[in-house]
């Protein structure tokens, strides 16, 4: 008996040892890997928090990584730190502690396996980064580990133009790779802030102007090399067009935000640029007219390089801002890019399309002459950004922030919802613009507010999303989910489906240390609204 | 040690303390040493206290090598009896009265027919078919009847069109059927978004015969009979892939039942989105073992307004390859170029299938589509320009839909008439449909390569490839006796597509028979991420085993 109680106690002890050891240690190689937690989702309640290294432990990482790493790769000064934290489009702030303590700079994707191998084993917190201009608040240190930037990494490897398409590392800007591709008249698909660099467009799955014709970043990638959080280095394939061989992995790290790995490379799809292309500009009574006029010029078979609109406060912005001679109405206006292989073709399709906005009461039809006019018509599309800065700052508040939303609906709801929203923003008494790709039903409206308005526009927005959602939408047509948005990917997908999102992150990434905190919760103790 | 701690179960300390370890060592040790006693169970406390610990996650690694898996345990013969008595209780509820037959059938000629088919490249082993097919009418009793086979780790093959062709569907755990085929209703068409939502068991042409009366398409089109279920399973697409992309560019959204019977949607209905993981694709290309497929929101494209076929022979396979880069960077939008070798158009001449003779030389078959003719005949002049730079040797162009129909028939007898080609000579005869694709530059030299091994071989072989995608099919002609001979040439064909930077499959999909060419293609450690991708979704690995990549290291096959 006695015996018993002793052995008993013994192995309670050990037990409970062990535990310990078991909570606290980086990691361990004698469990076996097939147990699985049962089910195909992970509920947060399920699970514990993460828990990160401690400080010493941090501090044994960045050692470790600086006998790997040159001294200029590695930096903690203020101004690194603070580049790292934040920047100055995103509506939610960092917390007054989410920061970076470390930022590396890797060159190779080699380097990148090593720093994650070591912070894997340490359970560091990383976030990846490169351009550093996504809006949802993407990259915020919420766990205060290391920022990894892949903006060192920018070469163009190889463009082979007899297959349209072209190899480079993730850190390479898109508009000076497009700079590069021009002469040899090809260009990538899809487009973003002027600074997004591949690797952060690739995690967005990001897209604009052209995603209409060409498709988002999804529709442009044809492979990607990706080290995992543990250090494992993959391709995803190969270099075909097309592939049937197992799962998408390409397509799973597209859009995912950096939470379950690092990409280092990336071969992209090239188009040529399109031989004739003109521009057309078409001002409408009502974003009604104008939806209208979109739905049947695909109707027609008529396919666009790109269909955006601006609303009737945005073409007040852009005549306030005087860059244009020319003054225009201010309703909502549709500007369209026509390409085609002869300038018949060019013709033909603008022919259609003058003759669907007439019977869609377009008021002021104007093609551009030349290719001078057509830039120049255009440009009000790709400055609308500064435009808008502009008139705030000048009219509104010397302090004016703008609220960016990033909506997209079926197209038979695009002007309902648009209509709803004007609406909403009049009630608010706060003033705002749309822009709306409207090829994809994606529409950008972006509320300007002073810092005591920030609440009511915060309420507005909201109320926005909930709207978009209910009309079959997305709470993110091209910028992601991020730290902002969290709550609406619930409501849009449901909890289900995040948590089975959720099974996957733990699945490849379970030590949690991928960009934490990211397009969903990944810790019980996490009371973020949003 | 393995073994033993995962029989350890669920990791609640009552058990760990009961420990049940000795059923996974030994039958009941009769009064062992005390002191190897506590040994072991300070051993077990160690390990699971360790694991309750850890209550998520065991491993710390990203990726899950087969040889670090123990091999999954499946029902035996009473729970998969249990298991089928769950499933008839739950159609029972949900219909009262109805033919039982219809829904869960185990027939001989049921388990035949979800066995194998003529076209298989990969075929089951003599006692590998389902034991029952299941035949679930609505989402939700494909989410109850997985349930039950989660509940009692039943096998599951899920099946819609079994027009697949390597084996995907071969039922090697001898477990069920889950056939979609049922659920084939179109449930919302939005003629102003341009989508259409359907249940996974539509066929694509009945699809097609739905949507041509409102002048619209769904672009997909592969095999006779195949559904939406199956074409998202292996991410299918066809000759009009070049113009509108494969199955993943064009589903918006699907609703899956997961292995444990959780219904999941992917998506709302936008034309596209950034919010969250790209589920869509995750599943598109999965085969089957994810998730069910049981419907999907899939883009629509207004039909061309006038579309024309041209023919044009070259004077090689390089030259007809380069004629096509230049269509390609010219910007040229073709809605299919289609390449058939000339041993392909000799069999379509000797077959007496179209009213035409063609000439005996590497052909593309060219879809130019515009609003207008205008437009068409200023893409056709284009063409034929650029075509005879490269040394085309004719150019034919349909001036009406007639004769559109009649070039293109051409394209369409292509494999029936190899097949009839070779019975005439053994009425035995079988066909290898191949597939693999590589960058378009590599094409030619692939092609000459593959054509002169396989006639090397002694093989009789015809070609067609989706030449705008790089994507080439090799239909082999063997006698029942040669299996071996043509497996090895097929074998060297898509070896030869990986060397070259292609991929095992542009289209077909992995299933069974191209487990091994996937790790050459993309590496152990791709794979070792999918496996571990695998296993956290359906951790009793319930869905279509053993498909895409090894999930039992004892398992053993060539492929
Ligand atoms: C003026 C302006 C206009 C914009 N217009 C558009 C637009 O039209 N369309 C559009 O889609 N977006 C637009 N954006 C948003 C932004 O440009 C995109 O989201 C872009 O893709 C972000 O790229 P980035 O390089 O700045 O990424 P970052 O902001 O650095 O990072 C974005 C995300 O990717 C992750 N990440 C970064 N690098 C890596 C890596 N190597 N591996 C893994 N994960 C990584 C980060 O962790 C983060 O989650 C605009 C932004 C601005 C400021
Ligand atoms: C003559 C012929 C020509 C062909 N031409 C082409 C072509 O041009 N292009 C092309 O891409 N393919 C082609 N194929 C191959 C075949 O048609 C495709 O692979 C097709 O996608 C299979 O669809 P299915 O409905 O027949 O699927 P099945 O054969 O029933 O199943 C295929 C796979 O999908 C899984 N699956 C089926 N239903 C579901 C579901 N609801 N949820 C989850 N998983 C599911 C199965 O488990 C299996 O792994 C051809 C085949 C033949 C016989």
């Amino acid at each position: 008996m006695f015996k018993r109680v002793i052995i008993g106690t013994g192995f309670l002890t050990t037990g409970l040892l062990c535990y310990q050891y078991g909570r606290t240690r980086p990691h361990s190689s004698f469990i076996p890997p097939d147990m699985f937690p049962s089910g195909s989702t992970t509920s947060l309640p399920k699970i514990s928090p993460p828990v990160y290294a401690n400080d010493s432990q941090f501090h044994q990482a960045i050692n470790k990584l600086k006998d790997i790493l040159k001294e200029d790769q590695i930096k903690d000064s203020k101004v690194e730190i603070e580049y790292h934290t934040r920047n100055e489009f995103t509506p939610h702030e960092p917390g007054a502690n989410d920061k970076p303590r470390v930022v590396v700079y890797p060159h190779s994707t080699e380097e990148v396996s090593q720093i994650m191998k070591i912070l894997n084993d340490y359970k560091v917190p990383v976030v990846p980064f490169s351009g550093g201009t996504s809006l949802e608040g993407h990259f915020f240190s919420t766990r205060q580990g290391v920022v990894l930037d892949t903006s060192k990494m920018n070469k163009i490897l190889a463009v082979n133009y007899d297959d349209l398409d072209v190899v480079v590392q993730a850190g390479v800007n898109w508009v000076k790779l497009n700079e590069s591709l021009k002469p040899d008249n090809l260009m990538i698909g899809s487009d973003c802030g002027p600074d997004g660099l591949i690797s952060g467009m690739i995690n967005t799955n990001a897209s604009g102007i052209n995603a209409s014709k060409y498709g988002a970043m999804i529709s442009n990638v044809i492979n990607l090399t990706v080290v995992l959080p543990d250090g494992t280095i993959i391709k995803t394939k190969q270099r075909p067009r097309k592939t049937s061989s197992g799962y998408s992995l390409t397509h799973l790290f597209i859009g995912s935000e950096g939470t379950l790995g690092i990409v280092t490379e990336a071969t992209l799809k090239l188009h040529p640029i399109p031989k004739f292309e003109t521009v057309i500009v078409g001002q409408f009574p009502s974003l009604l007219d104008s939806t209208n006029t979109v739905s049947q010029i695909y109707r027609n078979g008529i396919h666009p390089n790109a269909i955006e609109l601006l609303d009737a406060d945005m073409m007040h912005c852009i005549n306030y801002s005087g860059y244009f001679s020319k003054e225009w109405d201010e309703v909502p206006t549709l500007y369209f890019k026509i390409g085609g292989l002869t300038p018949t073709m060019v013709e033909e399709q603008v022919k259609v399309l003058k003759d669907i906005s007439l019977k869609n009461n377009c008021t002021n039809f104007i093609k551009a002459k030349d290719k001078e006019e057509a830039e120049e018509l255009f440009s009000a599309r790709k400055n609308a950004f500064y435009a808008i800065l502009n008139y705030g700052k000048n009219e509104i508040n010397e302090d004016v922030r703008l609220w960016v939303t990033d909506i997209a609906v079926p197209l038979s709801k695009l002007s309902p919802v648009l209509n709803e929203i004007n609406t909403m923003i009049r009630k608010s008494g706060l003033q705002s613009i749309i822009l709306a790709h409207a090829g994809d039903a994606n529409f950008h409206c972006d509320v300007f507010y002073r810092e005591s308005e920030k609440e009511k526009c915060e309420a507005l927005i909201n109320e926005m999303m909930d709207l978009g959602l209910a009309n079959e939408g997305t709470s993110s047509g091209e910028h992601g989910i991020g730290n902002g948005k969290r709550n609406f990917l619930v409501k849009e997908l449901g909890q289900d489906t995040v948590d089975f999102m959720r099974r996957i992150k733990l699945a490849v990434d379970p030590n949690r240390i991928m960009n934490p905190d990211k397009i969903f919760k990944i810790d019980p103790e996490d009371d973020g609204p949003y | 040690m393995f073994r033993l701690v995962r029989r350890l179960g669920p990791l609640k300390p009552t058990t760990l303390l009961k420990s049940r370890f000795y059923s996974g060592a030994q039958p009941k040790p009769p009064n062992t040493d005390i002191l190897i006693k506590s040994l072991i169970f300070t051993a077990g406390s160690i390990v699971g206290g360790y694991l309750y610990s850890s209550e998520v996650q065991q491993s710390t690694k990203s990726t899950l090598p087969i040889d670090q898996v123990t091999s999954p345990e499946y029902a035996n013969k009473e729970q998969l009896a249990q298991a089928i008595e769950a499933v008839k209780k739950v159609f029972r509820k949900n219909t009262p009265d109805y033919d039982e037959s219809l829904i869960i059938n185990s027939s001989q000629e049921d388990k035949d027919s979800h066995s194998d088919t003529y076209f298989n490249s990969y075929h089951p082993e003599p006692n590998e078919e389902p034991q029952y097919v299941i035949y679930p009418r609505s989402t939700e009793e494909v989410s109850e009847v997985l349930k039950i086979c989660n509940k009692y780790k039943v096998p599951v093959v899920p099946i819609t069109g079994k027009s697949s062709l390597e084996g995907h569907f071969i039922n090697t755990r001898r477990g069920v059927c889950i056939d979609i085929s049922l659920m084939d209703e179109v449930i919302e068409l939005n003629q102003q978004d341009l989508d259409i939502k359907v249940q996974a068991g539509l066929g694509w042409e009945t699809l097609a015969d739905y949507l041509s009366e409102y002048n619209l398409l769904f672009p997909i089109d592969p095999g006779p009979g195949a559904s939406i279920g199956g074409i998202c399973a292996n991410n299918a697409s066809g000759t009009n892939a070049s113009r509108y992309g494969e199955c993943y560019k064009n589903v918006l959204s699907l609703t899956v039942v997961l292995a444990d019977g959780t219904i999941i949607k992917t998506k709302n209905r936008p034309r596209k989105s950034s919010a969250g993981y790209n589920l869509n694709s995750l599943f598109i290309g999965s085969e089957g073992t994810l998730g069910i497929i049981t419907e999907a929101t899939l883009k629509l494209y207004v039909k061309p307004k006038i579309e024309r076929v041209a023919v044009v022979p070259f004077k090689s396979i390089q030259d007809a390859a380069n004629s096509v880069n230049s269509y390609l960077l010219n910007g040229m939008q073709l809605n299919a170029i289609e390449l058939l070798d000339d041993k392909m158009m000799s069999c379509i001449n000797a077959s007496g299938e179209t009213s035409r003779k063609w000439t005996e030389a590497p052909t593309l078959f060219l879809k130019i589509g515009g609003s207008n003719d205008k437009v068409v005949q200023s893409t056709v002049d284009q063409v034929k320009t650029l075509s005879s730079q490269h040394n085309s040797i004719d150019f034919q162009f349909a001036r009406n839909d007639e004769e559109t129909e009649e070039l293109w028939s051409a394209r369409k007898v292509a494999l029936w008439s190899t097949i009839n080609q070779g019975r005439v000579t053994d009425p035995s005869i079988k066909l290898w449909t191949t597939d693999a694709a590589v960058p378009i530059s590599k094409l030619p030299q692939f092609l000459e390569e593959t054509k002169e091994d396989i006639a090397n071989n002694g093989l009789e072989n015809t070609l067609v490839a989706h030449i705008g995608d790089g994507n080439a099919h090799s239909f082999i002609l063997y006698k029942p006796d040669q299996y071996k001979l043509a497996e090895k040439v097929v074998d060297n064909m898509v070896r030869r597509a990986i060397a070259y930077e292609g991929t095992c499959t542009g289209e077909h999909g992995v299933g069974l028979g191209k487990r091994q060419f996937l790790l050459e293609e993309v590496g152990g450690d791709a794979v070792d991420l999918m496996r571990n991708i695998k296993l956290h979704l359906d951790p009793s690995r319930i869905l279509n085993p053993d498909k895409i990549f090894q999930i039992d290291p004892k398992e053993s096959r060539s492929h």
